[in-house]
Order: structure tokens, then sequence, then C-alpha cells
């Protein structure tokens, strides 16, 4: 740790993608830097779904589709409406034009590499080694205290995850609440690259399937359930809000084992043996308010900015964070040019993050997490989808009108008025 | 590797012993049972992923090994019973296919 006692242009707190990328940009501009993060490698606490958006990794690390490990390009989206025994999925299958637009990887291998892309800049990451609290002086942040010692610097970059302690035990960001967050549970599922083709229909190795899993996936509560195919193994999990759980007081263990053992995802499994079950909380609430994610002598970045998005149908977080991380590296080495710290210098951040896709789309679907809080979401539509399609399906010499069927599928679970006011709410937030 | 998956849950401890850990002799999570006591929720039971907590006799047992690192207890705890400290650098969970 003798090299971490001098004094550096930047110290960036967590090694994920948000933190990685912040590095990259920051030591090929020449800035002196260094990432703490607390596992022992990098991407040993790293844990999200299964799959990244490639949109900005194109500009940003030109060629990266070569070097990353990448598992399979997303394919097919498919999702599942799931009541108890039975269920509907819908699959989309993609063109060869948007197949590159996202792939499944592992987030612990894919932070290595960024690891591997900072390092060849010159930035310095020190594993193993803890962040205990912001180094908070007269409002200003100066450093970090880590394992003990005081580390001092002129920026500190704030990439400590969904888990943000620091910053609430710092009192720079307001105390999470159980309705802004969610838990994600995951198990990841060993089967051979050729069964998962067969079984996804999937034409080669390098193509993969994204399935989102929505109703008796969450068991009807806020939430719901993923699938990703990776080269020789399926991710399955779960995501559940987490103030359902004093509702209705469900083991969350359970959940993602009540799923992996559905009827209609059993089949997709079989012979699988499981590797990994894995967990992390997933920041549902939208963006932090502007003033939180700056201040003097930091900046915030990825997940513990909030910057992850929910729109119901699709779910991202990495290219947040990396986009995130670049910005917050390029505030950075303007406010060095002029030998500026202060919160007045660091403002330019939030301008940053308006003109780009991060707070342009955080803010478009600024109604989302309050639609998405609706329940009948989870618990009522779904059962209702399934139970049309369950008596459509029951042929029995009795006329079944579809009209009619859906109405007394709906009977007694849903008004019309009821159903209309839940399609303008969409309408209006997604 | 265990016997067949495809018909049966696996209970938490049988998944949980397919993870890495690195144990510190220390627990990075101080819980206050003084204060569970009086909670008439005890939710963290039921939240948090690993089953770490758990009633006895209507008290509630934690133990840190095993812990995923997720937060969940800190956030759902009602009355703040729950110091949590992420674990020293290099030790916990150490994930290899997050």
């Amino acid at each position: 740790m003798k090299y971490l006692s001098e004094k550096f242009d930047v110290i960036i707190v967590g090694g994920g993608p948000s933190g990685l990328t912040a590095a990259y940009f920051l030591a090929k501009a020449g800035l002196n830097c260094v990432v703490l993060e607390r596992g022992k490698e990098l991407g040993a606490k790293n844990v999200y779904g299964g799959r990244i958006y490639s949109h900005n990794l194109f500009n940003i690390f030109p060629g990266f589709e070569k070097e990353a490990p990448i598992e399979r390009w997303v394919r097919k989206e498919r999702i599942f409406v799931l009541d108890k025994n039975d269920g509907l999925s819908i699959e989309f299958h993609k063109s060869n034009e948007q197949l590159k637009n996202s792939f499944t990887a592992y987030l612990t291998k894919f932070v290595k590499w960024l690891g591997e892309k900072a390092e060849g800049e010159g930035a310095l990451i020190a594993t193993g080694v803890r962040v205990d609290s912001l180094l908070l002086e007269n409002n200003y942040v100066r450093g970090v205290i880590a394992d003990g010692e005081k580390m001092e610097a002129d920026y500190t970059i704030v990439a400590e995850g969904a888990n943000s302690i620091l910053l609430e035990n710092a009192g720079l960001k307001k105390k999470t609440e159980p309705h802004e967050v969610a838990l994600g549970i995951k198990e990841v599922i060993r089967l051979d690259e050729q069964t998962i083709n067969q079984r996804f229909g999937l034409e080669s190795s390098e193509e993969g399937l994204a399935g989102l899993l929505l109703g008796e996936a969450s068991k009807g509560m806020i939430g719901g359930g993923f699938l990703y195919t990776m080269r020789n193994e399926v991710a399955i999990g779960v995501v559940v809000r987490l103030d359902e759980f004093e509702r209705r007081r469900i083991y969350s263990h359970e959940i993602v084992e009540d799923l992996r053992l559905h009827p209609m995802l059993k089949p997709l499994l079989r012979g699988g043996y499981m590797l990994e079950y894995s967990a992390h909380l997933i920041v549902e609430k939208g963006a932090s308010d502007e003033k939180e994610l700056y201040g003097n002598g930091y900046l915030v970045v990825g997940d513990a900015a909030g910057f992850e998005l929910n729109t119901g149908l699709t779910v991202r977080g990495v290219d947040f964070a990396i986009e995130s991380g670049k910005l917050a590296a390029d505030t950075i080495i303007e406010a060095h040019e002029k030998g500026k710290n202060g919160a007045e210098a660091l403002k330019i951040y939030v301008n940053k993050l308006r003109e780009s896709f991060v707070l342009k789309e955080l803010k478009a679907f600024r109604k989302a997490p309050k639609f998405l809080r609706n329940r009948r979401i989870y618990e009522v539509y779904p059962k209702i989808l399934c139970s049309f399609f369950r008596d459509i399906y029951t042929v029995k010499g009795v006329p079944k009108r579809l009209y009619p069927t859906l109405r007394g599928n709906m009977k007694g679970k849903i008004s019309i008025l009821t159903l209309f006011k839940d399609l303008i709410g969409a309408v209006r937030s997604l | 590797m265990s016997s067949s998956i495809d018909e049966r849950k696996l209970s938490i401890d049988e998944r949980l012993s397919l993870d890495n850990f690195e144990i510190d002799k220390e627990s990075h999570i101080i819980v206050d049972t003084n204060i569970c006591r009086r909670c008439a929720s005890k939710v963290c039971v039921y939240a948090c992923p690993a089953h770490l907590y758990r009633l006895e006799n209507g008290e509630i047992i934690f133990n840190y090994e095993g812990c995923l690192e997720c937060g969940t207890c800190r956030i759902v705890c009602p009355l703040g019973a729950i110091k949590w400290n992420n674990p020293r650098g290099g030790f916990g969970i150490h994930y290899r296919y997050g």
C-alpha cells in the first residue's frame, strides 16, 4: 500500500464499469489516478442480469467487439407472462442490422477487460482495498480513508454502486428507502452451447436470447424475472422491489427456485447444474437529484448516481455507467486544466449529462417509476392474459368469441374504466 | 457436482455452498438484537437473499457468513438496527459469474 501514500490527481472509489471508464479517460489525458476496489480482483463484487447495450461502446471503445468478453449477441427478445402452471410468450427475432445492439456478458469478466484497458493507459488499479469513508473536510471531499489510512486527491469520483453507503454516511445522499430499490437474485446454470442453441432456437453460438418474465416470476410482486443465454450457461433471476417483502412476506431466496422449476422454464434448463448464486441491488427510482451528482471535490457516477433505467421492457445500467464515467473524466480534465476542483467548476458534469443520453433518456422516462409502481401490472394483468389464452385454447364445443371471453376473464378482477386509466398511464409515462 | 437439480428446489445452504467466500474473522454487519426485540416487522427474515436472518423462539439470529453483500437488510430494516459496512478489502463474497 506504500505507493498509495502519494497524492493523486483523482481517486476513483469502485472498480465497476463507471469507475474504470473514468480511469481509462483520465489516465489517457495524463492525469495521475487510482481506482480503489474492495474485491480481491476486479469483478469480484459485480453482479447484474446479463446484458449490455452497445450503442455508446462503439464510440467510446472503438473495436471493443473484437476484444471484450462477449458471450452472445442478442438475436431474440422473448417476453414471458407467467401464471402458476401455465404462461404465454412472445418473441421478437432481430434482423442482422439490429443484432449488435446488445450482447450478453458476465460483468465480472467485462470489468476485468475494462481494467486492462485502463491500466494500458497508465491508470493504477488497487484491488483488495476498501474505502472506509470519504474524507470530508469543511464541506469538501479531499479524498478517502482506505483501510484506515488517509489518501488525498484533488478529485474523488464516487463509483461505489447501488448500495451507496459512503455517500449516505457522509450525508451527501439521502438515505435509500425500500421503494426506491429492488433486489435482484441470479442463478447461473451450466448447460452446453449446442443444447442452448437448440433449446432457444439459435442459429449459432454467437447469438443469444434475452428473456423478460412477468407475473408469477415475481409472485405478482412489483418486479419480474430475467433469462439470458450465455455461451455455455443460462442466467436466470428475479427482481423484487424491496418494500414488497413487508407486504407479502415471501422468502426472496425461494422465488428464484420456484421460477427455475416453473413448467415453462424447467424443460429449457433440464440437465443443467448450478454454478453460482448471487444478489445485488437495482436502483428503481431514477437518477439522483442534480445536487447529489457533484459537489466540492467530487462527482458521482453509475449506479451510485441512480443511472439505471427500467422502461418495463428494457432494463439498462451498464451503458449509463460507462457514459457517466466518461463524462466525469471529461469534466475533471477540463476543471484540472483550470486548476479548479470546487462545486462551481464541477457543475459542468450535469450539463454534459443533460446533453448526453444519460439524462435525456432518464428524464424522458421520469414518470416511468411511478407508473411501474402500479401493482396491477404484476398481479392482475398477467393472470387475465393467461386465463384468456387458457380459455381460447381449450375447445369444449361451446361458443367462445374473443371479446366475451376477455370480459369474462376480467370480471371481478378489473373494470373497463381502470383498464383505460392504466392504458393512458402507460402512454403518458412509457 | 451434486445430483440433478431438474426436479427439486435447492435449499439456500446448498446454493450458498456453490459460492466462493473469503470469510473474515469479524462481521461486517452488526445487528442490535435489542432493537429487533421491539420490531414487529422482522422483514429482514424474508428479504435477505442468503437467508442469514432467522427467527428462533421469536428472536433474530444473524450470521454474516454467506452474505452476498447486496445491502438489502440495511435498507429494509425499519428500526435502523443494522449497521452495515463493506467487508474489509479482499474479504467476503468473490463472484465469478456476476
